[in-house]
């Protein structure tokens, strides 16, 4: 047996090999011994992949048959949506000054909000302690667009002309009404950091469908102010390692540490990878941990990025006129604009999951300016991404979705001027749309009261939306599950219908 | 009936479950030690046989009496309760004379050459397995044993395979699998707890001992679901504790049977006012959940599945598949663009050919930027079952898009970048289910829609 290992031996220095032949003798027989205890225990533990890793050393058509069998018996039904674009809208974009028109504010300027509307909710610090609450109607003017006749104010006039693909839902809700635990629930299904995010979930029940590029990618627009986000928003929570999101950044490294070093050539690499996946291997077989293997597919894919990216993040084959309809700033790499056209060409490379963040919402002052700058860096490109899907003939199968982790209230926070006024969290009513595969083109869903402060028709929980979501994949919202610490875990938890109004 | 016996006889009964296993185990090792000390030739070993056998007849004893404590709830059928009862005082008895003969207290001389002891215990293990098994017929019900016999089996009611929800029986397809997996257990037709059996229709309508469980068209007031909607914690909820609770669905599933369908064991879904929701329920009950949100779509080809042999031997061939279901057979066929860069026009023609081995499984299709030309438009007009095709970035013309109509099946169609023009518009009205055509980057221009009076459907899409 320890013959059989010498001619993998490979290190020059005497004492490394002597490392390596240790390998075989001392910690074969103690190591395999330990490993069935790991590996009987990983079996109880139910950790599902410990015995249906790809071995990479398996013929090219093992692999492709290893990739087409899905282990969990999904999809549950037809899918309607291939892929998915999520333009995340960091901040809690206001929904009375975009989409969710209000005329009747226009008469309250001022006033106190009814105690009626607010019906003893509490107020987050920031604006609880205020001595008034008064409304504040939007300085936007709105105007129905399209043949659906949709609302739309004229902070986004590119949106308004896409109106018909676009299927607004203006009755969210979340439970969460400060940033981090409310994104961290809009992307997660819980308020604290540690779930997998609806990438990773989709990513481990589905696979892949591009072998050289992640299933899962993040996409930040740079610059960004306001709220950090951070990792665990696309983690995997406790999902295998290989189905986090991968962030692409702007620049020369999208995808940090994937460049070789400087003076190596890379040309034995495949040989190193090999040979560190041998190792790996022998460690797996030791102590049977799965994120061995998460690690080797992750050092594989790494290897298969360091083509596919740079190919991948060149923008240089658009046309102008692609620039042009994405905006000028869509030439600027990394910026929101730059962000959508790659998106698109992550997804027609067949990416899955691409989730794009976009901060800056966060109008807790000064909102009528911010709005509209925040409009005029995003109005545009998230047009021309609908409008550029559709003209290549994958918005039908593409989902694309846009919206932030909560909405703004009525009343002003700070002074309102009749020019000026600030708004502040507002958890019970928001508004999002999606658009593309298998959502009703031109559709609005849900109604707010008149100060768009309760859902008074057709409310969608943050539950609901994921597990539609996940139904438009051919999931099951609560059939995917994984157990973890002792109970299954979903998406959704013990929450969720799928709103079955929005779909075609 | 119940009444009548006082609660402390009821509640020693119940220890007859667990006590039961004393003698199985005492009798059953006597037998043990008997037949290896024989042949070990190990006399030692047969010391311990008398005080088996006796602990054995002792155990067995008590658990009769305690058997008969807990037959007095009446909660299991007279006939399969006096062969338990009967066998399990037989098996006592003979526990005892089997002692007497060990110990030779009792002397059966002229029976020498039978070998009474090993006789005797042999005669022990077969009463103790036939009381066991009528015990256990009574608690768990007669079929318990053999329902997962992986042969023969016993005979099950063989209901038809439905495609559709609407042709389902409710209470055959629907209701019956819930009460035969939740309630069965104890209320079947041996272990009749509170003196109901639900095994067939006459039973349920008969109810049990509070009367009937079932007020057809009052869901609310039938006692079946009230005591399933309880509080859980109440003593009189069920399933009791320590048993699967109904899902909502299940609840749903009995509430719509008993208010719509007005408790009726053979009306179909068809003829019951049925709202989405338990259609949703239904089909996903019957293993027809997929596509179940469209009315109005293409109904779903159902297919055989394909080998697995078949696939790889595709996927060799560049092609990648995708089911587009779990176990459906309904596949997405991509081939990888630039998949036949130095073939020929007949490299691709055999691709296509073995890809049609499965053309009815093919579901989506696509051949995007493979120098597709109009000569293999007759090969993949023959993928029938095709709802969304991918044609763009290759050298077709009209004549393609003209035979592309015999896909009757075709939802959308993507020309993007090929070589089309106005001439296509006809064949595209001609394509019933069609609706999305995508013609961006071909000679279709907007003024030969305006020119052609198309407007709603099919959709084409220009940019």
């Amino acid at each position: 047996m320890c013959n059989d290992h010498q001619h993998k031996l490979r290190s020059n220095n005497k004492d490394l090999q002597k490392l390596e032949s240790q390998l075989d003798r001392r910690h074969f027989l103690k190591k395999t011994s330990l490993g069935i205890g790991a590996l009987a225990l990983g079996s109880l533990l139910g950790t599902e992949k410990l015995f249906a890793g790809i071995d990479k050393n398996s013929a090219p058509e093992d692999i492709l048959k290893a990739y087409n069998k899905n282990r969990l018996g999904l999809p549950h039904h037809l899918p309607k949506a291939k892929r998915i674009i999520y333009l995340f809208q960091s901040g809690g974009p206001s929904q009375m000054d975009l989409f969710d028109y209000k005329p009747k504010l226009s008469d309250m300027f001022g006033k106190e909000l009814p105690d009626s509307v607010m019906s003893g909710q509490r107020l987050t610090g920031m604006s609880g302690n205020q001595s008034t609450l008064p409304i504040a109607p939007s300085t936007f003017n709105f105007k129905q667009y399209g043949e659906s006749r949709a609302w739309v104010s004229d902070a986004m006039p590119y949106l308004s002309e896409v109106v018909d693909d676009l299927c607004f839902i203006k009755g969210m809700q979340t439970d969460q009404i400060n940033h981090t635990p409310a994104i961290t629930f809009m992307q997660t299904g819980n308020q604290l950091p540690g779930r997998p995010s609806i990438g990773s979930w989709l990513s481990y029940g589905l696979g892949s469908d591009n072998e050289n590029l992640p299933t899962f990618i993040t996409l930040v627009s740079k610059n960004g102010k306001g709220q950090p986000l951070k990792a665990s928003l696309w983690g995997n929570g406790f999902l295998p390692t290989e189905h986090q999101g991968v962030q692409f950044r702007s620049g020369k490294d999208p995808v940090l540490y994937l460049s070789d070093p400087e003076n190596y050539d890379g040309n034995d690499r495949r040989h190193m990878l090999d040979y560190l996946g041998n190792l790996n291997n022998l460690q797996h077989d030791a102590y049977g941990d799965p994120e061995i293997q998460a690690r080797m597919s992750q050092y594989e894919m790494a290897f298969k990025m360091q083509t596919s990216v740079p190919e991948v993040s060149d923008l240089s084959d658009e046309s102008d006129s692609t620039f042009e309809m994405y905006g000028k700033d869509s030439r600027d790499p990394g910026t929101y604009a730059a962000n959508c056209l790659m998106a698109r060409k992550l997804l027609e490379k067949g990416v899955k999951f691409v989730q794009l963040y976009h901060q800056g919402w966060d109008q807790h002052n000064y909102c009528p300016g911010g709005v509209k700058s925040q409009s005029q860096k995003t109005d545009q490109a998230t047009a021309a991404l609908v409008k550029d899907l559709k003209q290549r003939g994958i918005l039908d199968d593409t989902l694309v979705v846009w919206g932030g982790e909560f909405g703004r209230t009525v009343y002003s926070q700070g002074q309102l001027t009749k020019e000026n006024y600030g708004r502040d969290h507002h958890p019970k009513a928001f508004t999002m749309w999606m658009a593309g595969a298998g959502v009703k083109p031109g559709f609005s869903y849900g109604e707010t009261d008149d100060f768009s402060y309760n859902v008074v028709k057709d409310p969608v929980h943050v539950h609901d939306f994921h597990a539609t979501l996940l139904h438009l994949f051919g999931v099951d919202h609560e059939r995917l599950t994984f157990k973890h610490q002792g109970r299954r875990y979903r998406l959704t938890d013990v929450h969720g219908n799928v709103v079955k109004d929005l779909l075609t | 009936m119940e009444n009548s016996v006082p609660d402390f006889v009821l509640f020693l009964g119940r220890f007859h479950p667990l006590v039961v296993h004393l003698p199985i185990g005492f009798l059953f090792f006597a037998f043990v030690l008997e037949v290896f000390s024989r042949w070990k030739k190990n006399p030692v070993l047969t010391s311990g046989i008398p005080l088996a056998l006796f602990l054995g007849g002792l155990s067995g004893a008590v658990a009769c009496i305690l058997g008969y404590m807990l037959s007095l709830s009446g909660d299991y059928e007279e006939a399969a309760l006096d062969t338990h009862f009967w066998f399990g005082i037989a098996t006592t008895a003979i526990a005892f004379i089997a002692w007497g003969i060990r110990i030779e207290k009792i002397k059966v001389s002229s029976l020498k050459k039978l070998q009474p002891n090993i006789a005797f215990l042999t005669l022990l293990v077969i009463l103790l397995s036939v009381t066991g098994h009528y015990g256990g017929n009574l608690t768990h019900g007669s079929d318990y044993l053999v329902k997962y016999m992986p042969f023969g089996g016993a005979e099950k009611q063989e209901l038809v395979a439905v495609t559709k929800v609407e042709d389902a029986e409710v209470f055959g397809h629907l209701v019956n699998p819930i009460l035969q997996n939740k309630c069965a257990s104890c209320h079947n037709s041996s272990k009749k707890k509170g003196g109901l059996s639900i095994a067939d229709s006459l039973a349920i309508l008969n109810g049990g001992k509070n009367g009937d469980i079932l007020i057809p068209g009052d869901a609310s007031n039938s006692e079946m679901l009230k005591r399933v909607l309880l509080d859980p914690h109440h003593d009189d909820f069920m399933p009791p504790e320590g048993k699967t609770p109904l899902t909502e669905e299940e609840i749903a599933i009995l509430t719509y049977w008993i208010d719509n369908a007005q408790a009726n064991f053979k009306t179909k879904v068809a003829s019951v006012e049925t709202d989405e929701n338990i259609t949703g329920i239904a089909s996903t009950m019957l293993g027809l959940s997929a596509g179940s949100s469209s009315g109005s779509e293409i109904p779903i080809p159902s297919v055989s599945l394909v080998a697995d042999d078949k696939i790889t031997e595709l996927q060799v061939e560049g092609f990648r598949l995708r089911e587009l279901a779990f176990e459906s057979g309904l596949y997405e066929a991509v081939l990888a663009p630039n998949s036949n860069e130095n073939g020929t026009t007949d490299d691709m023609s055999k691709k296509l050919e073995k890809l049609l081995s499965i053309k009815e499984n093919i579901l989506w299709l696509s051949l995007e930027n493979n120098e597709i030309k109009d000569d293999h438009i007759k090969l993949i007009a023959q993928f029938i079952n095709v709802q969304k095709l991918k044609l763009n970035d290759n050298p077709l013309s009209d004549a393609a898009v003209a035979q592309l109509t015999q896909l009757e099946n075709l939802t959308s169609v993507n020309l993007l970048g090929t070589n089309i023009t106005a001439k296509s518009i006809p064949s595209f009205s001609e394509m019933k289910q069609l609706k999305y055509a995508y013609v961006w980057k071909t000679k279709i221009k907007k003024e030969d829609l305006e020119k052609k009076g198309i407007n709603d459907y099919p959709k084409i899409i220009i940019d």
